[in-house]
Parts: C-alpha cells; sequence; structure tokens
C-alpha cells in the first residue's frame, strides 16, 4: 500500500448512501398520500338527535354502515341524495346485497319526525330483505334525564 | 495580544436541527396511537324477515301505545284496562311483566303523529330492561 504511494486514487465519493434526507422524503410520502386520501363518507344533515341512555356502539365495520337521513318534514338522504319514500327499498337492496348481507342501517331521524315516516322506512327495508338497523341516537347522560 | 484573552465558545450559538424530523416522528406517531374515531350510537333492532309472521298468544303480549302527547297506554294481553305511564316508568314494568311472564312479548305501536323521540324513549327504556322481544308496529284506525 505504501509502496504504491500515489498511484492509488482515493475516491471521494462517500460509500454510504446520504441518510440525512431520509426524513424529508418520508414526510414527502406522508404529505402525498394524506393530499390524496379521500375517506367515503356521506355528508351530516342538520338533525336534533334523539336522545337514547341505552345507546350502544354499532358493532360493525364504517364500510357497512348505510346511514339513511330523515328530515323533520319525513325527507329522506341516503349518500348526499334525496330520495322518495318508495324508492328507498330499491337503493337499498343492492347495495346490501353487494355487502355480502352484512350491512347495518343506521336510521338517523330527526327526533320530531312524525313515526309515520319511520315505519315506512323500516316497511322499505324489510322489502329490501335488510334485517340488521340501529336507531342513531345519542348518548343520554342520567344527570340530564333527572333534571328533565 | 486581544486575540488570546478572547475565549471562543465551543458550543454553537445554533439550535441543533437534525433532530427535528425525529420529534416530528415522535409526535406524528404519539398521535396516530391515541386518536380515537367516533363510533356511532344507537338502538340496535332486528327486522323481521319478509312474510315472516309467528302467531303469538295473547296473553304474551303487552302493548305500549305512544300517543303523539308522549304518554304511554299500557294494555297486557287481552284485558281491556289501559294504564297511562310515562316513558320512564316502562323499564320497572317490563321487569315486573317477565317476572311473572318469561315470555312476554313487547309490541310498541306508536301514532302516525307521535314524534320519532317518544318511540325512542320507550325502545330505550325497553333496552335499559334488557328486553329482546320488541315488536316496532304503526298504531291503526
Amino acid at each position: 500500500m505504501s509502496m504504491r504511494g500515489g498511484f492509488e486514487r482515493k475516491s471521494k465519493a462517500s460509500e454510504e448512501i446520504p441518510s440525512s434526507s431520509l426524513a424529508d422524503i418520508a414526510f414527502l410520502l406522508l404529505i402525498f398520500f394524506m393530499v390524496t386520501t379521500v375517506f367515503p363518507s356521506d355528508k351530516e344533515r342538520p338533525i336534533t338527535w334523539p336522545e337514547a341512555e341505552a345507546a350502544q356502539k354499532i358493532d360493525e365495520k364504517g364500510k357497512n354502515i348505510l346511514n339513511i337521513w330523515m328530515d323533520r318534514d319525513g325527507a329522506v338522504f341516503i349518500n348526499d341524495q334525496s330520495y322518495e319514500m318508495t324508492e328507498v327499498s330499491q337503493v337499498v337492496a343492492p347495495l346490501y346485497a353487494a355487502s355480502d348481507r352484512a350491512l347495518v342501517i343506521s336510521i338517523r331521524g330527526d327526533r320530531e319526525v312524525p313515526y309515520r315516516f319511520i315505519d315506512l322506512v323500516q316497511q322499505e327495508l324489510v322489502a329490501a330483505g335488510v334485517v340488521r338497523v340501529v336507531f342513531a341516537a345519542q348518548l343520554e347522560q342520567q344527570m340530564q334525564r333527572e333534571r328533565r | 495580544m486581544a486575540v488570546l484573552n478572547k475565549k471562543k465558545s465551543k458550543v454553537s450559538g445554533e439550535v441543533p436541527m437534525s433532530s427535528t424530523a425525529d420529534i416530528a416522528f415522535l409526535l406524528l406517531i404519539f398521535f396516530l396511537v391515541t386518536t380515537v374515531f367516533p363510533k356511532d350510537k344507537g338502538l340496535a333492532i332486528v327486522l323481521p324477515e319478509q312474510s315472516e309472521e309467528v302467531q303469538v298468544s295473547q296473553k304474551n303480549i303487552i302493548h305500549f301505545i305512544i300517543q303523539p302527547t308522549g304518554i304511554v297506554d299500557v294494555k297486557r294481553g287481552e284485558s281491556q284496562q289501559v294504564q297511562q305511564v310515562r316513558p320512564q316508568e316502562i323499564e320497572a314494568l317490563w321487569r315486573d311483566g317477565v317476572a311473572q311472564n318469561p315470555n312476554l312479548i313487547a309490541a310498541v305501536k306508536t301514532h302516525p303523529d307521535a314524534p320519532y323521540k317518544f318511540m325512542v324513549d320507550v325502545l330505550d327504556a325497553l333496552h335499559q330492561a334488557n328486553a329482546e322481544r320488541i315488536s316496532l308496529q304503526l298504531l291503526e284506525g
């Protein structure tokens, strides 16, 4: 080594991959995926929720829950779209079949909607063959009930 | 001469920047782990299958008739006697009924004009009393 001396040229390039910019790359990827990810969810309708003490978490994955919104005047909204009451079973049936009969319907009715509309929706759901239904409600605290 | 007296500090005046990315990742991972998405809550029921009709003996049925005012009329089986209660009292009522007759079925009949919240109140009370056989109907006539 020492004999050959000046003939061996020492490479200036480092043998290691530069790791100082690794974090920058990770952040770029992170931001890219954050920007491009779209969560499939419908918009919330302005309803006043009914309250229930026994309300329990829906035991199903988010993608298997279909929300049926009902406004105070009985208007039905599914996936941000307004439907006639008689169309509900035709809308729900294909979605139910596509989910391999695992779909849970969450009826999100305004607390003041007359019950006749809720009953009509239930009839439509029975016609679509749906079995599992949840009446969405907010958890009522014990204190509130005692005050009433 | 003056140069000798001036002691140069070895500590850099700048904040070390090389570990900011590590700190950012630590924060990111912390929030990823601690974030909980709120899950929907509600009262679950099971709808009957189409054309599924079960004949039930009248003496096993307790009727809860919800009026538009929120008052609940309770009718037991064949007797025509009507008891008016508030939704809060139904839980105790159901527990008593089940103690006497384990095969009891709750038939919740709601007036078409009654607000949805009253039905939810009654259903809530029945859920709290661990009732499982519940039938939801529209009050006819």
